[in-house]
């Protein structure tokens, strides 16, 4: 039997010519590996795929880990000003999950050929895209409220629909994080009450961040779905399995009740609900923007780049002292603190 | 390069005692103790854990997936293998509904 | 010992600075290891140190509210509306976050004199703060592995982390030795059972500390304590640290967030 290491991409032992991506052969194997998709069966690392499906899982699930730790930022630096000890336990905790769902969303893609390393060098060499949203800047107390509800709001629409996805890895990873993100609305919730029912300057305050955060919550599905150039290949491998333009309605039907319903506005003189179809009408977000913002010329890219880079930099040091000492110590057995697994 | 992101050791967890350790993803590392530290804070921030293993994943071997159905498949009848393959109790019933009068008291 | 209100007025107030000390030690220097989350070298380093960070202001919120039981404010109003010359926090932990070297050391100086203080305070006369002591004890042992498993790697892994690591200690040991300074009190706390004293907990706490620094190949500095927490003499560096930290509660924008 042909045994295949687990780690990273699918090495056969001993090594075997890589599969034809076109021909008889691959046209079977393609119409097996969509028969099994169309019957909701999950691909797995080691399973046949062809390397368009590959190609996508990877730019998807990288920039999803890349959002994640980039998106880290933005609240993470109100951790030092958080306003009572609770609420700086909780923005802790949250912004720990983003790290640990960046953490598996690295992994789920290194089932897929690419090293956490590589991606990582993708994303500091600014080759790698990441959610345009945490690009913007988080100016007060409020942002951190109004992130946690709408960014997170909308980034729960989207990940519910993903931990539907046909690839096994990506799917276990999308539900673990539902679970955890369903703690982000929660207490993103919970700080946006907290303000809306505040004195008028807290109102005012969390009114403001509801202005600056409407729109990019938006944008977090992507292009309006005329263009965007993946959708159609993604649904038919279920990678995803709504568009981004059914995700962005499905947002703006849960959570724009939730802003109104305490007297705060919209940012959008269109909004309003329509009986007929039982949705709410919104305008779209200026896509020239988005585009700006995702090519690198939003208001915080810079920074959110730099922030990022320094802490590598930083921590370089420690990455290869430690492999260093590892290695050193790989004959001698590390230090016998843990104990041998006993079956 | 110059530079690492560590090896990767998967991560097994057994939530309580008499329950199997289940994969429940990996970790990047330097060494093993590192690994079981890191881990603890990544897959028990929540939830129930009495026990934590971590494997080097170049440790980890699989079966081919293009083999599977044939591997692991059973083609002829096996199910002399399986509980269900036997009738024991139907035999002892109708024996026992013969003899019933000469039978002891059990 | 368990009911504050039959308690002597100089009593309630050496039991208290006590308190308070433990207090605005923890909460100090999980608000500066929390400075990490999202900038730490490693992403699993940084997911631990967060967790660390909300024990150890857990823990304060923890004796905070021991110390609200005896008649102070409640932790937040401790926490956000005090000034610099009130706290009684050692100056080590006020200290600016560092380098990663001086992060692990500072922890692992902070863990186990934090361990060897639970562990003599699961003793105390006033049974509140023992109960909670053993509480915190278990939760300890993570911080204790996590520490020292950094300090033994970092201490002798390459030249560079060996200098920082030295360097770190050298900076970080006299403060450390302030942890130790006994807060106003002492000898009523140590007469009426509450706690040894500051000096034994400390000759303790450098039985394990230097067995291994030596194994990491760190050499402990010749150098006297710097006191004058417990007073509430601090560094420059704390009035910055609580700028940051009282920033929104002070901002007399609300009462309640």
């Amino acid at each position: 039997m042909l045994v295949y290491r687990v780690q990273g991409y699918p090495v056969p032992i001993p090594a075997q010519a890589p599969p034809p991506q076109e021909g008889p052969e691959y046209e079977a194997r393609l119409e097996e590996f969509e028969a099994r998709i169309a019957r909701g069966e999950k691909i797995e690392p080691t399973d046949w795929m062809p390397e368009e499906y590959r190609r996508q899982l990877v730019r998807m699930i990288s920039q999803h880990a890349h959002s994640e730790v980039v998106g880290m930022l933005p609240e993470g630096r109100w951790i030092p000003h958080a306003p009572t000890l609770r609420r700086k336990l909780i923005l802790i905790a949250k912004v720990q999950d983003e790290g640990g769902h960046g953490q598996l969303l690295y992994r789920a893609a290194e089932t897929l050929g690419p090293t956490r390393e590589e991606m990582i060098e993708a994303l500091l060499a600014g080759k790698a895209k990441y959610s345009v949203v945490f690009n913007y800047p988080t100016p007060t107390w409020a942002d951190v409220a109004a992130i946690g509800l709408l960014i997170d709001g909308a980034a729960v629409v989207n990940q519910l629909m993903l931990a539907q996805g046909s690839y096994g890895p990506y799917a276990r990873a999308m539900k673990r994080i539902c679970y955890e993100e369903s703690f982000h609305i929660k207490q993103g919730y919970d700080a946006f009450v907290a303000l809306a029912t505040g004195t008028p300057a807290q109102r005012q305050m969390m009114q403001e961040a509801v202005n600056r955060w409407w729109y990019p919550a938006l944008m977090l599905f992507g292009p309006p779905d005329r263009d965007s150039v993946h959708t159609p290949t993604l649904l038919r491998w279920r990678i995803k399995t709504k568009t981004n333009d059914q995700l962005r309605q499905e947002f703006v039907d849960q959570y724009a009740p939730m802003v109104l319903r305490l007297g705060l506005t919209i940012p959008d003189p269109n909004l309003r609900y329509d009986p007929e179809t039982g949705h709410w009408r919104f305008s779209e977000p200026d896509w020239d923007e988005f585009w700006r913002v995702i090519r690198g010329d939003g208001p915080c890219n810079a920074e959110r780049m730099a922030a990022r880079r320094r802490a590598h930099e930083e921590g370089r040091w420690v990455r290869e002292a430690l492999a260093a000492k590892a290695a050193r110590q790989a004959d001698g057995g590390g230090n016998g603190r843990y104990a041998v697994a006993g079956l | 390069m110059g530079d690492t992101q560590w090896p990767v050791y998967e991560v097994f967890l057994q939530e309580k005692r008499g329950e199997p350790h289940v994969h429940v993803g990996a970790v990047h590392a330097p060494d093993p103790e590192m690994a079981l530290i890191l881990a603890k804070e990544q897959f028990v921030r929540r939830g129930r854990c009495v026990s934590l293993w971590v494997v080097p994943a170049e440790a980890i071997y699989a079966s081919r997936a293009e083999e599977a159905e044939e591997l692991f498949a059973s083609a002829l009848e096996k199910d002399y293998r399986e509980p269900r393959g036997f009738r024991v109790t139907e035999r002892v019933r109708r024996w026992m509904e013969r003899h019933g009068e000469s039978l002891p008291d059990v | 010992m368990g009911n504050p209100s039959r308690m002597s007025e100089p009593l309630r107030e050496a039991l208290g600075s006590l308190l308070l000390a433990m207090a605005d030690d923890e909460v100090l220097l999980g608000h500066r290891d929390a400075e990490w989350v999202g900038h730490a070298p490693i992403l699993e380093a940084d997911i631990a140190m967060a967790s660390i960070a909300q024990d150890e202001i857990g823990h304060a919120i923890l004796w905070y509210s021991l110390l609200h039981e005896l008649g102070w404010p409640d932790p937040d109003r401790m926490a956000y509306f005090r000034d610099p010359p009130e706290f009684r926090n050692a100056t080590l932990v006020e200290l600016p976050r560092g380098d990663w070297a001086f992060t692990v050391v500072r922890q692992f100086l902070f863990d186990y004199a934090e361990k060897v203080r639970l562990e003599a305070l699961m003793a105390s006369a006033y049974r509140p703060l023992a109960e909670a002591a053993a509480k915190v004890r278990r939760e300890e042992t993570y911080h204790l592995m996590h520490s020292r498993a950094w300090v033994v790697r970092l201490g002798d892994a390459t030249e560079e982390s060996h200098r920082r690591m030295q360097a770190a200690l050298d900076l970080a040991w006299p403060h450390a030795l302030g942890l130790f300074e006994p807060a106003p009190g002492e000898d009523l706390r140590v007469a009426e059972g509450i706690q040894p004293p500051e000096a034994e907990l400390r000759a303790r706490w450098e039985a394990e500390v230097r067995p291994i620094l030596e194994a990491a190949s760190l050499v402990v500095p010749e150098a006297e304590p710097i006191d004058g927490g417990r007073k509430g003499q601090h560094t420059e560096h704390l009035a910055a640290l609580l700028a940051d930290f009282q920033l929104v509660a002070r901002s007399g924008v609300g009462e309640t967030w």
